[in-house]
This record gives C-alpha cells, structure tokens and sequence, in this order.
C-alpha cells in the first residue's frame, strides 16, 4: 500500500499551550471623575465669558453700523432726487431735439395735449417708469423694468 | 369709486367706499375733486359740468396719455435710429441706475 510512510499526527506543543490572555488591561486614567467634572464647569465658564465680551464687541459694531447708515441715509436719498431731476431735465432737452420735426408736438405734452389739463403750467407731473426710461438704451431698460414693473 | 349712481343696491353701498383712492391712494385728491362734483351737480348735469375734473382723474387712475407719450417717442427714436439719422452715443439716453 501507498501508506508505507511514517505519519506524524499535530499535537499540542510539550507541556501544553500558553494561557490564553483574556484578561481585561484597563486605559491609564488621567483624571478622576470629580476632576473631569470640575474641568468641564471651569473651561465652560472661560468659553461663556469670552463669548460675552465678543457678543458685546458685536452689538457695538453693529449699532455703529447701523447709526453710520442712518446718518447718510439722508444724503443718500437728496442724491438720488437731484440725480431724478437732473435725468427730468435731460429728458426734457431729449424730447425737444428728438420731437422737433413732428408736427404739433410739444415738450411735455401728447400732440399739443396737456397729460392733466387743470394743473398750473409750472406743476412738476412726474413721470411713469416708461416715460422716465423712453430714450433708454433697451440693455438698461431690461436691468431695471422687471425690478420697478413688478413692484 | 363706487358704481351706485348707475346701479344702487345695499350690496353697493356697503361695499361702495372699499375700492377707492381715498385710503392714502395716489390718486385722492382727483377722485374727491371729482366726486365732489358728481355730488354737487348730480349724474345728468354733473357729466357735463364735471368733464375736466374727470378728465383729470381718469388719467391720473389709467396713465393713458402718459403711456402714450412714452409709445410716440419711443417709436420716433426707433424709426429716426433705423433711417440712420441718430448714431454712436446719440442713440440713447440712459438715466443712471438708482435714481428712479
């Protein structure tokens, strides 16, 4: 037979194997519980007061923003009109040079018409957004139409 | 503005004063110019004698011969910019961006 060969059968090593280590190995503890306790109310009591004295530097800054912006509100708003009456004015000399060969056209009226009749002749009648942008480049127009029509 | 002159039921004249221009409207003052007129001279004679003032509210409320103003300009530009009469910067004026 083929099994003439001597066979060797595994076995544990002689005197047996090691123990197995199943026993548990703690974590070095670097603080006891009281300590960790008392580190977490002292480091949230730093963190509180530095966040008190940010919130008060944010506060300050914001009312200094926000008194800045109402100081020049009003100057903000006076340019906006002189710039509103100075573009009526060019407005006023554009329809005059544009309109002068049309027949029976006046400046600020529709064919001689008067837009409200009973209105002294100096009586400032402010325009609506098409007339105000009447001689407008249309890519202008496009930027402010949808913001003034619709609103 | 109400519809009662023409047509007079209590539904009117409850609800007549809702739609007006005289809770801070643009167009207060003509409408009371009007009606007051209306109420002075009454429907038949007040379509007459109070022709102006409606006049003046009417455009005031529908911007009519200001839109047409606009409509007459803006096609003379385009027709004198396509026979080439205005060119480069003559084209257009342009209002700055904030000031309306």
């Amino acid at each position: 037979m083929d099994c003439a060969v001597a066979r060797k059968q595994d076995l544990p090593p002689p005197g047996g194997y090691r123990p197995i280590p199943y026993k548990r190995i703690p974590a070095k503890q670097y603080f006891s519980g009281y300590a960790m306790f008392a580190g977490f109310i002292g480091m949230t009591t730093g963190a509180l007061y530095l966040q008190y004295l940010t919130y008060k530097q944010i506060k300050k800054h914001e009312i200094e923003m926000r008194s800045a912006k109402m100081a020049i509100y009003p100057m903000l708003l006076a340019e906006r009109d002189r710039e509103y009456l100075k573009q009526l004015r060019r407005n006023r000399d554009a329809e005059a040079e544009l309109m002068k060969d049309v027949p029976g056209w006046e400046v600020g009226t529709y064919y001689g018409e008067k837009v409200y009749k009973l209105l002294p002749n100096d009586t400032l009648v402010e325009p609506i957004f098409h007339e105000y942008y009447a001689h407008t480049d249309p890519k202008e127009w496009y930027k402010r139409a949808y913001i003034k029509l619709m609103s | 503005m109400s519809l009662s002159p023409f047509l007079r039921t209590p539904m009117t004249d409850l609800t007549g004063g809702l739609i007006s221009h005289q809770l801070m409207g643009r167009c207060e003052k003509q409408e009371m110019r009007f009606m007051d007129c209306m109420e002075a001279y009454g429907m038949e004679r007040g379509q007459v004698k109070c022709k102006a003032l409606f006049e003046e509210f009417h455009e005031c409320h529908t911007l009519t011969k200001q839109f047409k103003r606009f409509y007459a300009l803006r096609t003379e530009r385009e027709r004198q910019i396509s026979e080439g009469k205005l060119v480069g910067d003559q084209k257009y004026i342009s209002p700055k961006v904030d000031s309306f």
